[in-house]
């Protein structure tokens, strides 16, 4: 029997719809959903606009003080001088002045 | 990432034989790109200086297994998302309470439709651009997730990493995985869901 899908069940199918991993069945249903409910159509477009903004992320620019790359520069040079320690002894960080 | 202005055999050689040139060139051409890959997991500026210092110098001790043949961009960042993940679960995912994020889930009717259905908005979702602020905003939803939750997203929505990637990262069964990414996005939409109604 072909059971109707609900708001409720749309948005929980949501990202299996928009990786185009749901089963060819449930796929037509909520097509078919879709198509009749403006509500949940604009859940998925905030929903799949918000992984696309994820994304665009990825590509953001830092700036990194000078002082701290200074720092780094001096910590690893020193560092590198000791053998390495042995996993699980490692202690945090020396070069960070506030901890 | 490019290496063009520093030619990659020359820094491999260089940090093999922990030439001290090398190592400053190597900190300045490679740390600001590293610490904006950081800054994913964590926006703590301390915690985030910690786990660049750390992945630095692990990647000055792994440099003899990396193969040269391969850009080294990508083995880097690597590096710096693993060491991201250890660290933080070592040092803060215990701190951080397990939360539910049933709030950002839409409530419904018993019969499955929206209590407050998402329409009437001034504006097409798929005409809003990210802006500065807009990007502000979403940054800091995502870092206000809890970690169970902010990890598998960032993984997968910033780095696009697949989801049995994911699973094997966080040692995670993978429809746990993608039950945590789809809440968090949920949590995220709802936070941001002012922007597409006032369509800024």
């Amino acid at each position: 029997m072909r059971t109707t899908i609900t708001c409720r069940d749309c948005v929980d199918l949501l990202m299996e719809y928009i990786d185009h991993t749901l089963e060819p069945a449930a796929q037509t249903r909520l097509d078919e959903h879709l198509a009749s409910c403006p509500p949940c159509i604009h859940f998925l477009k905030t929903y799949k606009k918000c992984t696309e903004f994820s994304g665009q992320l990825r590509d953001q620019k830092v700036q990194i003080p000078q002082e701290l790359e200074s720092r780094l520069q001096s910590f690893l040079k020193q560092e590198i001088q000791k053998p390495p320690e042995e996993p699980g002894t490692q202690k945090k960080s020396h070069a960070h002045s506030r901890r | 990432m490019n290496t063009r202005e520093m030619d990659q055999h020359q820094i491999v050689e260089g940090l093999k034989n922990h030439n001290p040139d090398t190592i400053d060139e190597f900190v300045h051409h490679f740390s600001r790109p590293l610490f904006g890959v950081i800054l994913n997991y964590t926006k703590n500026p301390s915690d985030a200086e910690e786990i660049l210092q750390d992945t630095l110098l692990k990647i000055i001790r792994k440099i003899e297994t990396f193969r040269e043949e391969s850009d080294i961009w990508p083995w880097i960042k690597r590096i710096a998302v693993n060491n991201s993940i250890m660290w933080l679960r070592k040092y803060r995912a215990a701190r951080e309470r397990e939360t539910q994020l049933d709030d950002s889930m839409p409530h419904f009717t018993n019969d499955g439709q929206y209590v407050n259905p998402p329409w009437g908005w001034s504006v097409d979702p798929e005409e809003v651009m990210l802006n500065r602020e807009l990007a502000g905003e979403l940054y800091d939803a995502i870092q206000a997730l809890p970690f169970e939750y902010r990890m598998p997203l960032v993984l997968r929505d910033i780095e696009g990493y697949s989801i049995k990637q994911i699973s094997s990262l966080l040692s995670l069964k993978e429809p746990t995985t993608k039950t945590r990414i789809h809440r968090a996005r949920l949590s995220v939409r709802e936070k941001l869901s002012h922007y597409f109604e006032d369509g800024i």
